[in-house]
Order: structure tokens, then C-alpha cells, then sequence
């Protein structure tokens, strides 16, 4: 079972499962077993920005004229953010690139994590913006406990699961010669189920990522911008949860496509088996997400938003991410406490009006309007 | 006669040049949105009866059964409830 970079094999990608078929060999588009990757990817690079058009300059006094403990909310998102897009920028390629089958479904992993990266380094331009220095910032997200507790529970799933299939492909599953000594270092005996369960875990885990982790921060950029501070901010997290909303939604599709039978048959049954695992895995993170709304009031709320409005926003969402993937709501919550963040949220409103705010798209065209008699002394009339 | 949209057992008038969830939105009806563009999938709901048409491709995972109010259309009665 080692991996090819090219299988010569000829086979008919529109009959392999999502993962754990043949390796993807020619890179075809044309046809697809699953169209809506094919739509994800398209979206996606329709969606394309970079973090540099976007006019962050005047944050820098917003940030300054914050009081302390507002601050610390503004600064400590950005650092739980960077950690979570740290890991998707890389995890989505090194976990499933390796057992993926389909083409449109291979690129549109690659889309996603580009993608990611590109959230990373907006974090770096927002961050160089605040401070001249921005090192501590960065220095502190491996050394903060509350963002460290996050950080565990997310790679866990993914560090298993790339585990177990590099002894895969290195070894095979035969173990007569080699045993498999799992990531916590204890003898397992590994067989092909084993290694798809992991994987349907890995993507209940990075669902709920995409679902629910993300939004304590977005809201709180929002928040901000609604009292018209750091919009420059709250431009780019707009533009990111317009893409996080694309990748939540490929995450959704793999679920639902394995829990319907739709795509390879063991992954139904696996589905069926871990559905009490996945919900518990959800309720975590969503728990985790209230505990993060406590940490950032821990020193006094904001205009707009404290501890218990962000927890029921929690609720609020959890309930619709879960009920998306097949689960009964858990949280009693039944109306969005902070409905003005759905305008937020909209992806074909990511222009703003020019009195509003600066308008980020008139800076990716821009030309230098500083003209000398100099420049005209070669004309001639 | 023209057609009616019903929304959860109550009648609304029906416009086939807006969106589902542009017509609830114009009588006062609080719907869940996000996207606005179908693929988050905030605004799914279920068909109890009628067709609709999709104005992009519904990119949400759909069930069979299930609709997208903020990208499809209707030119005749439908009937549609909330998850």
C-alpha cells in the first residue's frame, strides 16, 4: 500500500471512494464523482484575496485607545486564530493528500489549505500593523495554557490518523515482521477499518474546527467594528469567515456522503459506529469555545458582547452545525442572540460603501498619483 | 390565481422574481441566512410540496426533500417548513 505519486494503473476515478482507493493519477476535471468539490474549488478561487489589500493602518490607534482587558479579547483571538489556521494550513494536505481517490476531491484539499495560509499571514499583517515588534505575540501562542488545552485536542486527530497511515504505506498492514506502535506508544493492531475510523474521527474533529472554533473571535472582530474600531481587522475576518464557511461545508459534505451511503460502504457502517464518538467530539469543542468566551472576559466584557451572550452564540451555532451533519440540537438556545452578525456573514457583501469604511478593493488597482514636472519633461508638443 | 408561498402553515404571497428567502424577508418573516449564496447551508428547509428552481448551484449538503431558500426561486404554490 506505499504511495505513488502518479499510479499507472488505469482505473475510472468516478467509481473510487473519497480515500483509501487507488492513489489520484492523472488530474482530470472534467468529470467528477462528487460535483460539489469541483463547485467548493471554483468558489474558492473565486474567492481569492490577499492580506496586503486591505488597509490596516488606522487599527493601530483603535488598538491603543482600547482599554486593557479589550486588548487582551482583540490580542488573545488573534493568537487562538493563528494557532487554529497554523494547523489547517498544513494538516488538510499532510493527513489526507496521501489517501485521497479523487481528483476534484485532491485539489479541492489543496484549495482549502492554500487558503488557510493565507488567513496565517493576514494574522502577520494585522500583528506587524499593532506592534513593532510582534514577536511576543507569536512567542506566547506555544506557551499559553488556555490556547494550549485547544491546541491538543485539534491535532490529536490528525496526528493519529497521519500515524497510522505512514506505518501503512511504509509497512503494509500485514505485522507479521512489524508491529504498530501507535502515536501514544502502545502496541495496536492496525487493519484497514481501524485506519478509516481514524479518519472519520479526524474529520468530525476538524467539522467542528471549521463549524464552531472560529466564531468567538469572529463575533468579537465584529463587535468591534460594529462600534467602528479596528475595521480594518474586521474586513479581513470577514474575508476569512467567507472562507471558512466554504470549508466547513466540504467537511459537512464528507460526513454526510459516508453517513448516507453515498460513498464507500465501510465508512457508512464506521459512521453508524462512531456517531455517539462524534457528537461527543462536537459537544468538546463546543464546551472549549465556551471556556475560551471566559478567558477573554476574564478581566471585564465588552460593549455589545460578555461571557454569557458569546457562551449562547456557541449554543446557538453548535446546534445548527450539528443538526447539518445528521445530530438532534443539544442546546436549549433556540433564537441567535446576536443576530446582527449574520450581515457579517454574507458572501456577496464584502464590499463596503465608501462612507463606511475604507474600501479595500480600489487598493488592489492602485496607481501613484504623485506626478512631478519632471515625468512630463520628455514631452513635446 | 396567483401562487402562494406557504411558510411553516402560513400564507404569504409569492413573487417567482425574488428568492424563497427574499420573499419571507419582504412580509416580515425572520429567516436564518449567512451566505446568502448556498453554500452554507444556514437557510435549509424542507419541501413539503411544490418545485423550485436554483438560481447558482446549491452547494449545502441537501437531504432528499430539503431546499435552500436563499438561491432558489418558485413560479408556482409551494409549500416549505423550517428544519
Amino acid at each position: 500500500m506505499a504511495y505513488t505519486t502518479f499510479s499507472t494503473l488505469s482505473n475510472d476515478a468516478l467509481k473510487e471512494p473519497m480515500f483509501f482507493g487507488n492513489p489520484v493519477n492523472v488530474a482530470r476535471y472534467d468529470q467528477q464523482k462528487f460535483e460539489v468539490f469541483e463547485k467548493l474549488i471554483e468558489k474558492q478561487l473565486s474567492f481569492f484575496w490577499r492580506p496586503e489589500e486591505i488597509d490596516v493602518s488606522r487599527d493601530r490607534i483603535d488598538f491603543l485607545n482600547l482599554p486593557d482587558h479589550e486588548q487582551h479579547i482583540f490580542i488573545s483571538n488573534l493568537k487562538y486564530q493563528t494557532l487554529l489556521d497554523s494547523i489547517q494550513g498544513r494538516s488538510p494536505n499532510v493527513a489526507l493528500l496521501p489517501i485521497v481517490s479523487l481528483p476534484e476531491l485532491e485539489t479541492w484539499i489543496e484549495t482549502w489549505a492554500f487558503s488557510e495560509t493565507i488567513h496565517s499571514r493576514s494574522y502577520t499583517h494585522i500583528l506587524r500593523n499593532l506592534f513593532t515588534d510582534p514577536n511576543e505575540v507569536f512567542e506566547d501562542i506555544v506557551n499559553n495554557q488556555e490556547i494550549q488545552k485547544r491546541a491538543v485536542d485539534i491535532s490529536y486527530y490528525y496526528d493519529e490518523l497521519i500515524h497510522a497511515v505512514q506505518f501503512m504505506q511504509l509497512h503494509g498492514l500485514d505485522q507479521t515482521d512489524v508491529e504498530y506502535v501507535n502515536i501514544q506508544g502502545k502496541a495496536e493492531k492496525l487493519t484497514l477499518r481501524d485506519i478509516k475510523k481514524k479518519l472519520y474521527l479526524c474529520i468530525c474533529s476538524t467539522n467542528a474546527l471549521e463549524a464552531i472554533r472560529f466564531y468567538v473571535s469572529f463575533a468579537c472582530s465584529f463587535a468591534f467594528a460594529e462600534r467602528d474600531l479596528l475595521e480594518g481587522n474586521a474586513k479581513i475576518i470577514k474575508l476569512i469567515a467567507r472562507d471558512e464557511a466554504l470549508h466547513l461545508n466540504a467537511t459537512q459534505q464528507m460526513l454526510n456522503l459516508w453517513a448516507d451511503g453515498k460513498d464507500d460502504p465501510e465508512m457508512a457502517e464506521i459512521a453508524l459506529e462512531c456517531f455517539a464518538e462524534g457528537r461527543e467530539i462536537f459537544l468538546k469543542a463546543a464546551e472549549q469555545e465556551k471556556e475560551w468566551a471566559q478567558y477573554l472576559f476574564k478581566d471585564g466584557s465588552m460593549i455589545g458582547l460578555n461571557e454569557q451572550i458569546l457562551s449562547q452564540y456557541v449554543e446557538y451555532i453548535a446546534n445548527q452545525r450539528m443538526q447539518a451533519i445528521g445530530y438532534e440540537p443539544p442546546f436549549e438556545v433556540k433564537n441567535n442572540p446576536i443576530p446582527w452578525i449574520n450581515h457579517w456573514l454574507v458572501s456577496d457583501n464584502v464590499q463596503v460603501a465608501p462612507q463606511e469604511a475604507e474600501i479595500s478593493s480600489y487598493l488592489v488597482g492602485q496607481i501613484n498619483s504623485s506626478v512631478d514636472s519632471a515625468d512630463l519633461s520628455t514631452f513635446e508638443l | 390565481m396567483a401562487s402562494s408561498f406557504t411558510y411553516n402553515g402560513q400564507e404569504y404571497q409569492l413573487d417567482p422574481n425574488k428568492t424563497l428567502l427574499e420573499n419571507l424577508e419582504a412580509q416580515a418573516v425572520s429567516v436564518e441566512f449567512h451566505c446568502r449564496d448556498g453554500h452554507c447551508g444556514a437557510c435549509r428547509s424542507i419541501l413539503v410540496s411544490g418545485n423550485v428552481d436554483y438560481s447558482t448551484f446549491p452547494m449545502a449538503y441537501l437531504k432528499d426533500g430539503e431546499v435552500l431558500l436563499c438561491c432558489s426561486k418558485s413560479n408556482e404554490s409551494i409549500n416549505i417548513k423550517s428544519l
